[in-house]
């Protein structure tokens, strides 16, 4: 049987005894399908509309704006749902002739045509089943009539705006009657919409963007872009936090809503139910939901473009493989929340993207099934090659190429289309190929991936609080602080750091700069104190905020290049070792009397060396060319410049240390380790070489001795983050999952019994 | 600048990665693994201004450019999602399950793509 005869006969194929009744072939062949078929749609006849009857033909992203009817309709949009729906439905019943033509021409490409019969009567079958089954509960909100029209076509034309990168103009909109909630939501999500879609914008251009659009909604932009909001959009703000945090990666946004939505405790197998929160939820927030739906379809096409395109294709991928694991017989895994998410999911595809429908009946297809595996248990790799380098993957190329080019206002290397069309088809396809070939995936493998889901589930739904607070550069204080209303907390802390009890120094010196916020050597010991307890990120907010007080201490400088450069972050390293040589009374006149724009790594190197040779005797400068060294990854001279500096200053345990880490990265293990041990002979209480030996033991491949170094370091800080990673890490790598209980719940006591030093 | 054409935070882990891939711990790995990845790291962005490395677990070895061949899995993240996969901050089953890292080719290579392979930077 040729490749193509298995992938277009495949649509109506359900592998047996799996929750996802789909074929993943199926669905393969109906996103090419659909997806052509649609930008056919799309290109030449522009009135036509896939949407079932009640839909308006001038529902396209280019739809005029003021020829839309709709003020009638003022004020009345969430009170008219009811009638309207079942309108609707009443509509959809008795225009089934219509609609059934429209469906077979919308969904089957001529091509094709000896599929169409075995295809199109599923899949319109699959449909009205859906209709009949979830019956008048089920409120569109879709089809609200024309105010939600107005409104989602103007969005789409901000939108539209932002992916071309030009200024959105006012349109003059006729009076869309909006309540006072829904202009919050319209302001709050346009804020935060407009933030994903223009990334990589000004803050300027984005007010000004989000300002033209409120304006021409009649919507006063008070309350816009800037302080947390409040009340139901606070969990909004937390994605947002969240995916800022993870880089502007394009965390999914709607789709995280989307998925909490979903996980909401409930009858999982009841499609009634959930059409009823659907209702819920998306009835309240009409046009939001309609314009999520609106986004769904232009991604379907290829259309979306900024940090929504990467939520859908988030949804893509997790849904393609989910076709994969729904395969594994593991009873476990079968049971796990993972494999209700993907039921919820293509239930929820049905709803969200008409475009998505799957057809689920199997009965004609469990001979081909049989035929299909017997093909595959003859030859499975070199079908797999077939269907992976074979006519389909390049006519798919082709079909991608070709529709790059049909569509003028995307260019052809327009990242999205490329995203789009490999992530549909050739990585889905590899992906497939390899699985079966390799009669799927090992029990415990299955178990991770169901873990992973069921934590990611859950993170959902606790609205994973812990990232979004710790945005870069800004100081966290600690929640509880016994030494707030100290009288003198500086020299508590002080002393306290002098004792080496550096986390208590911490609370101790947060209270400090909470009473005297100028306070520069508070911050700047609290700076100090959070690099010695392995936790750089407040190491630099701290040091930023001693450096606004006192923006020419060497010490705080220093510091600041030194914790940039651990976290990797050249480019602001450099710039404080140069604002330090700068700064020094005897070498700031090496540097050039105007401020360079860029600095050059070269031309910083060759200064400091200038100062090294000026006075060979100063062990700072030795040690600012260290750490330049170790930017350069040039770790042999770094090292040399540490020994230097340590022997005109052999008591300073922080040098010991900077020794130690240098030669640990330059892969000197057993080097650093003795590097350490000095620098603890010196400071026993000094976390970071602590979290360093365990980091030395574990890069040596000696896990189980890096866990006892890891375990002593989250003694003395149990805030130390990576320090807990890399103990999870460890003990993977030994197989003691029997504490990864422990460790995920932070249980120090557990973990210093099991391993002692 | 020593290896540092690239302004990418991953450049310094993987150089460090070039190195241990040399020490004893770095030839039990290319035992035990025997795969080739390739990595596509975009500064912001997937997809965007890529700079491409192949750790070869293999041969050993880690090298800019794509590999010549077929690589057993090729990822796709951006500079900090590939950092906090390989220290552990994000588990990579779970930075796919969010869309922070694309994978191609096998997935049974890809999962044993963890991150006790990487080395592990030290502090100063």
């Amino acid at each position: 049987m040729a490749a193509r005869d298995l992938v277009t006969g495949g649509a109506a194929c359900a592998v047996p005894g799996t929750a996802s009744s789909s074929n993943p072939f199926g669905a393969l062949a109906n996103t090419i399908l659909g997806s052509s078929s649609k930008a056919q749609e799309l290109k030449g006849l522009p009135g036509t509309s896939v949407n079932v009857p009640g839909s308006s033909s001038d529902f396209g992203p280019e739809a005029p704006l003021t020829t839309i009817p709709g003020s009638e309709y003022e004020g009345q949009q969430h009170q008219q749902l009811d009638a309207r729906n079942s309108e609707f439905l009443h509509g959809f019943r008795t225009a089934d002739h219509g609609f059934e033509d429209a469906w077979d021409e919308i969904h089957r490409p001529p091509v094709l045509s000896h599929a169409q019969g075995r295809e199109g009567q599923p899949h319109f079958a699959e449909f009205e089943q859906i209709y009949d089954h979830s019956g008048s509960s089920v409120l569109q909100p879709t089809w609200d009539g024309p105010p939600q029209r107005v409104l989602s076509s103007f969005l789409h034309s901000f939108v539209d705006s932002g992916r071309a990168g030009v200024p959105f103009r006012p349109a003059a909109l006729p009076v869309l009657g909006l309540s006072e909630v829904d202009k919050q939501c319209i302001r709050d999500r346009s804020c935060i919409m407009a933030r994903h879609i223009f990334a990589d914008k000004s803050e300027e251009f984005i007010s000004a963007q989000v300002n033209a659009l409120l304006h021409s909604l009649d919507i006063d932009s008070d309350h816009r872009i800037r302080g947390p909001m409040n009340g139901p959009f606070r969990e909004l703000e937390e994605y947002w936090n969240e995916s800022q945090g993870a880089m502007k990666s394009g965390m999914p946004n709607s789709a995280d809503r989307w998925v909490t939505e979903f996980n909401q405790p409930r009858e999982i197998a009841d499609p009634e139910a959930w059409a009823h929160s659907f209702e819920q939820l998306h009835g309240a927030n009409g046009w939001a939901s309609e314009f999520e739906q609106e986004q769904s379809q232009m991604a379907s096409i290829g259309q979306l473009s900024g940090g929504n395109m990467s939520n859908v294709a988030a949804m893509e991928q997790s849904r393609m493989l989910a076709h994969t694991l729904a395969q594994n017989t593991n009873p476990k895994f079968q049971n796990s929340k993972f494999l209700q998410f993907v039921s919820k999911m293509s239930r929820g595809e049905l709803i969200v993207d008409e475009n998505q429908i799957k057809p689920a009946t199997g009965s004609i297809s469990a001979d081909w099934a049989d035929e299909y595996q017997a093909q595959y248990n003859v030859s499975p790799n070199s079908w797999a090659d077939q269907f992976v380098r074979g006519e389909l993957s390049q006519g798919t190329d082709k079909w991608a190429d070709e529709f790059a080019k049909e569509h003028p206002q995307h260019k052809a290397d327009d990242p999205w289309v490329n995203e789009f069309s490999k992530l549909h088809v050739q990585d889905w396809a590899e992906e497939f190929g390899q699985q079966v070939s390799e009669g799927l995936f090992g029990e415990s493998s299955a178990d991770n991936w169901a873990d992973a889901y069921d934590k990611y589930l859950d993170e959902q739904l606790l609205g994973s609080k812990q990232q979004s607070s710790a945005s870069r550069g800004v100081y966290v204080f600690s929640d509880m602080n016994p030494y707030v209303g100290h009288p003198n907390p500086l020299k508590e802390g002080q002393e306290l750091f002098r004792k080496g009890l550096l986390s208590e120094a911490v609370l101790a010196l947060e209270a400090e700069v909470l009473k005297n916020p100028d306070n520069a050597e508070g911050w700047r010991l609290l700076g100090i104190t959070h690099a010695e307890n392995d936790d750089d990120q407040q190491a630099i907010a701290s040091m930023m905020r001693a450096q606004e007080v006192d923006p020419t201490n060497l010490e705080v400088l220093l510091a600041l290049g030194v914790s940039h450069t651990n976290e990797l972050e050249q480019p602001e390293a450099l710039k404080y070792l140069y604002k330090w040589l700068q700064n020094h009374p005897k070498y700031g006149g090496l540097t050039p009397p105007e401020q360079a724009d860029s600095l050059y790594y070269g031309d910083v190197a060759r200064l400091f060396n200038e100062a090294a040779q000026m006075s060979p005797d100063d062990a700072d400068v030795h040690i600012v060319l260290g750490v330049l060294y170790n930017l350069s990854r040039e770790y042999d001279k770094a090292i040399k410049s540490f020994q230097t500096a340590l022997k005109l200053k052999p008591r300073d345990y922080s040098l010991w240390n900077k020794l130690g880490a240098t030669q640990a990265n330059s892969i000197q293990s057993a080097d650093a380790i003795l590097a350490y041990q000095q620098a603890l002979d010196l400071k026993p209480n000094y976390v970071r070489a602590w979290a360093n030996m365990g980091i030395s033991y574990a890069n040596q491949g000696l896990y189980e001795e890096s866990l006892r170094y890891y375990v002593r370091a989250l003694s003395m800080n149990p805030k130390a983050d990576n320090v807990w990673q890399y103990l999870r890490i460890s003990l993977s790598c030994v197989s003691r999952n029997d504490m990864f209980e422990a460790c995920d719940s932070r249980n120090l006591d557990v973990l210093q019994k099991e391993f002692p030093l | 600048m020593d290896g540092s054409s690239s302004s990418l935070k991953s450049a310094a882990l993987l150089e460090q990665m070039k190195l241990h891939l040399a020490s004893d711990a770095g030839k039990d790995l290319t035992k035990k693994i025997g795969l080739v990845y390739q990595l596509n790291i975009a500064p912001k962005k997937i997809g965007m201004d890529e700079e491409i490395y192949v750790v070869d677990l293999k041969e050993g070895k880690v090298t800019k450019g794509p590999y010549k061949g077929k690589p057993d899995t090729t990822f796709s993240f951006t500079d900090n999602d590939f950092l906090s996969i390989a220290t552990g901050k994000m588990n990579p089953q779970m930075a796919f399950i969010r869309g922070a890292m694309k994978i191609k080719g096998s997935i049974s290579a890809a999962q044993k793509f963890t991150p006790d392979i990487f080395p592990k930077p030290s502090k100063l």
